[in-house]
């Protein structure tokens, strides 16, 4: 296991020199100069110039990256064009509110997710398969930030009850905006877990299903084992395999993908700062961005390639 | 590891527990400022006063006036910093730090500045940190991205501590109005000295007063968290009235939509800008209602001047008269918008209301079509940026071109792609706008139409007519107020003619505002004045 976690983290090396690479040519190669658009709208040529000079975007590309990935790697992600301030800095807070969002979502669609799959695997066919199946689908194909601007109207906003409802006159619970309180995580973390819960729920349901029809689980019940502990231990934990897959690439690409949800409850996150700055042009903050998420991605499928190994001692990880 | 039921039970209970402590257990910091009960006003200050939250639709870029030319960052300035001259509701100067000003001669203007100023370090304000200013702005290293609002200036000289005169290279009429813009905004001189010594040890122009911006103005800056919200308190030591409310925190709020959430639940007081189409629902909305007013801006559509068709002055007329302007304005703005005659917004001082601009004449139009030679008609392409209102706009002048059998083909573009691509001509048609920022004519006209700023810095439709050029020079170098708008006047009737742009509309700014905010005003340049609000109980 320790050997096969040295390894894994080495091969992380050459991943993100690629990532680099990719990333800085891929915002070089898109039209657009930040130093026009620092300069405005409204800046004459020696202006535009100037600002070119002090970011030092005249310099040729193998140099800029040159000096890119050897500040990088002594922990120097350079500053940002358009503020001023370092990367890093500006990279920090973001960082554990999107980890945070992306964790929280994560666990409540894995917990929906799991719930709802095996009802449906062990009751398949049935009026709660079809349910929750229905209810998937639509989980699946609501864009998510049209579910956020719902979940604002209704639960923020809020709707007014009419008054024979005892205690509570309006829906008015939870807040619009922001990161921090309990009242203002739930919103956002709904609205981004119900996709993943939809696709766990669905992934569950098919893998169970698989299994279930294996002769291990025919051999179990012959031996009289209790129709639970047929369920969890010898069906589901076979059946979870490719459900932690998807999860750890769910999760890893909610990381760099919450940006509709950061956008719509105005969370100061990782998504919204990529966006922002690539259409700034805002180079190495975009840089340096993609590397921390790309890092952090390798890092969750490490764990995902480890869990295998507790969910099913056969898989050899050396 | 075995999983028995109960450790499952165990790991749900678990999982579900974590979440609910760890969301409930915020950050405290973060609690009390973007995302708190802001709806809620505290009145230390006797009834009046309160904290204000501008629910904005982008963060400040930098908070050194020299650091980026955009209106959030300079609405947010305008609250730290003082200019030494103001612009007033109907965009004519006022004193600001400066108390008075006169042209001695031509190129050569004097200004008297107020007396018994602090900044908010308690550094003092006098002539020399007025020049130590402007030669930043000046200053190639700095980079400004507004220097060229002050490259007349050919040397300023301190006569006392509170008299300076300022020479310029030739006549310079809009000088004062250059001074009123935000990119003058004065900064305390030991951080400007703090600034540069910072720059020998390799840091960039203005990272020291971005981190702590200090002015002079009747608030002060506090905290700011990037891409969150930035705060400023009270200034209690302003030199003149203090203001009203006790603080101003400016929080970031992208979306149109999540705006009107905030101001209607009170998280945000103001919803800046409000979205034409969302007017309705913010008046059907109790304890909110809308604020409009005047702008300096104007929205046009281009032409690419150096493309054919378009450097036949006979096919822009024929275009500009194609288009209804009111299908634009009331289908797309919801009538938030004054159709516009020619490029100088009307709340300008210089404004000519006796200009007719081309009308709405499709006849006319297919007439001079075919006297160009188009009497068929022809293909072209109109290019647009991401904006809702833009893209609507483009696919508005394409349906009302195919009147006249010109087939327009939309193309939408990112905001840096489109500045690139309309910065060196590779347009046909644009949809676009420009905002009058320093409220002179001068500045509603130089930049878009005068050859030397072809691409660039503004213009954009490639305008290079020799007659305008020196209309435009002569504008700007006539002391004589009424001699220039006469010089202008001519300006804008042959601006009429060439037809470089459609001019569309002038906007209307619209915020949405709970009814507990008084006092506000929103300038023509679409700045708030935020020194007598206050928040009523």
């Amino acid at each position: 296991m320790f050997t096969f976690i040295i390894r894994r983290l080495l091969q992380t090396i050459p991943v993100l020199i690629g990532v680099s690479i990719l990333v800085f040519s891929l915002m070089h190669l898109i039209p657009g100069d930040p130093a026009q658009i620092m300069a405005g709208e409204s800046a004459p040529e020696e202006q535009v110039e100037n600002i070119r000079e002090r970011l030092g975007l005249n310099e040729s590309l193998p140099v800029q990256y040159g000096k890119f990935i050897t500040n990088a790697v002594q922990g120097d992600l350079g500053s940002s064009v358009r503020s001023g301030r370092a990367v890093t800095k500006e990279i920090g807070g973001r960082f554990w509110v999107t980890v945070e969002l992306a964790l929280y979502s994560t666990i409540l669609s894995v917990f929906l997710g799991l719930i709802a799959g095996i009802v449906s695997a062990v009751r398949q066919y049935s009026f709660s398969d079809v349910a929750i199946m229905i209810v998937a689908l639509f989980g699946l194909s609501m864009p998510n930030f049209w579910l956020g601007l719902m979940l604002i109207q209704w639960f923020a906003m809020g709707i007014d009850l009419p008054s024979w409802i005892p205690f509570i006159d309006s829906t008015a619970w939870f807040k619009p905006s922001g990161w921090g309180s309990f009242s203002q995580v739930v919103l956002p973390v709904i609205t981004l877990g119900t996709a993943g819960a939809a696709i766990v729920a669905r992934m569950t349901r098919s893998s169970m299903l698989d299994v279930i029809d294996e002769d291990y689980i025919r051999t179990a019940r012959a031996k009289g084992a209790k129709e639970r502990s047929v369920i969890y231990r010898h069906a589901l934990k076979n059946a979870l395999i490719p459900v932690v897959t998807v999860v750890g690439l769910q999760f890893g690409a909610l990381l760099g993908g919450t940006i509709l949800v950061e956008t719509v409850f105005a969370i100061n996150g990782m998504g919204t700062l990529i966006v922002d700055s690539i259409q700034a042009r805002d180079f190495p903050v975009v840089q340096g961005t993609i590397l921390v998420v790309s890092l952090l991605f390798v890092f969750v499928n490490l764990i995902v390639d480890i869990s295998y190994n507790f969910l099913n001692k056969r898989i050899d990880l050396d | 590891m075995k999983f028995t039921r109960k450790s499952m039970l165990f790991a749900a209970i678990t999982l579900i527990l974590g979440l609910f402590l760890a969301a409930c257990a915020g950050d405290p910091e973060e609690d009390d400022a973007g995302s708190s009960d802001n709806g809620e006003t505290s009145s230390e200050g006797g009834g009046e006063g309160g904290d204000l939250v501008i629910a904005n639709n982008s963060d400040a870029v930098s908070l050194d006036p020299n650091g980026s030319n955009d209106i959030p960052s300079y609405d947010v300035q305008r609250n730290i910093y003082e200019t030494l001259i103001q612009q007033d509701d109907n965009v004519e100067l006022q004193p600001g730090l400066a108390k008075s000003w006169e042209a001695l001669e031509d190129d050569l203007w004097e200004f008297e500045l107020e007396e018994g100023v602090t900044f908010h370090d308690g550094a003092e304000f006098n002539a020399e940190v007025v020049k130590k200013n402007l030669e930043r702005i000046l200053d190639p290293d700095v980079a400004s991205a507004q220097a060229s609002l002050f490259e007349m200036i050919e040397d300023i000289e301190v006569i006392d501590d509170h008299t300076l005169q300022i020479k310029t290279e030739y006549p310079f009429a809009p000088l004062p109005a250059h001074l009123a813009h935000p990119v003058s905004n004065m900064v305390s001189p030991d951080l400007i000295d703090e600034d540069y010594a910072a720059m020998e040890d390799g840091k960039d122009p203005g990272s020291v007063i971005n981190e702590n911006p200090i002015g002079t103005s009747y608030f002060k800056f506090d905290e700011w968290e990037p891409g969150n919200y930035v705060r400023l308190v009270r200034n209690d030591d302003y030199w003149g009235e203090n203001a009203l409310l006790d603080s101003v925190t400016f929080k970031v709020v992208k979306e149109d939509g999540t705006r009107i959430a905030e101001i209607s639940t009170g998280d945000s007081h103001i919803s800046n800008p409000l979205s034409p189409s969302d007017v309705e629902q913010v008046k059907q909305t109790d304890g909110v209602d809308v604020y409009e007013a005047g702008s300096v801006s104007l929205a046009y559509v281009g032409f690419n001047m150096q493309q054919e068709p378009f450097d036949d002055k006979r096919v822009r007329q024929a275009v500009s008269m194609a288009i209804d302007k009111d299908q634009i304005i009331d289908g797309i703005y919801e009538g938030f918008g004054v159709p516009a005659s020619g490029p100088v917004p009307s709340e300008i001082p210089g404004f000519d209301d006796s200009i007719a601009g081309l009308d709405y004449d499709v006849e006319k139009a297919k007439e001079l079509l075919a006297e160009a030679g188009y009497e068929d008609g022809f293909s072209t392409t109109i290019w647009t940026n991401d904006t809702r209102e833009r893209i609507d706009t483009a696919v508005n002048i394409q349906s009302q071109l195919e009147e006249i059998g010109i087939d327009v083909k939309v193309e939408e573009l990112e905001w840096g792609a489109y500045l690139d691509g309309t910065a060196n001509g590779e347009h046909d048609m644009f949809v676009l706008g420009w905002v009058s920022g320093t409220g002179d004519i001068d500045y509603s006209l130089y930049p878009l139409f005068h050859s030397k700023n072809l691409g660039d810095p503004g213009n954009r439709t490639f305008t290079d007519i020799d007659e305008l050029d020196d209309l435009l020079d002569e504008g700007r170098q006539t002391p004589d107020q009424d001699e220039r708008f006469d010089i202008y006047k001519e300006a804008q009737e042959l601006l009429v003619d060439e037809a470089p742009m459609i001019n569309t509309h002038y906007n209307i700014n619209l915020l949405g505002v709970r009814d507990e905010v008084k006092g506000l005003n929103q300038l023509p340049t679409q700045y708030l004045e935020l020194h007598e609000v206050y928040i009523e109980e």
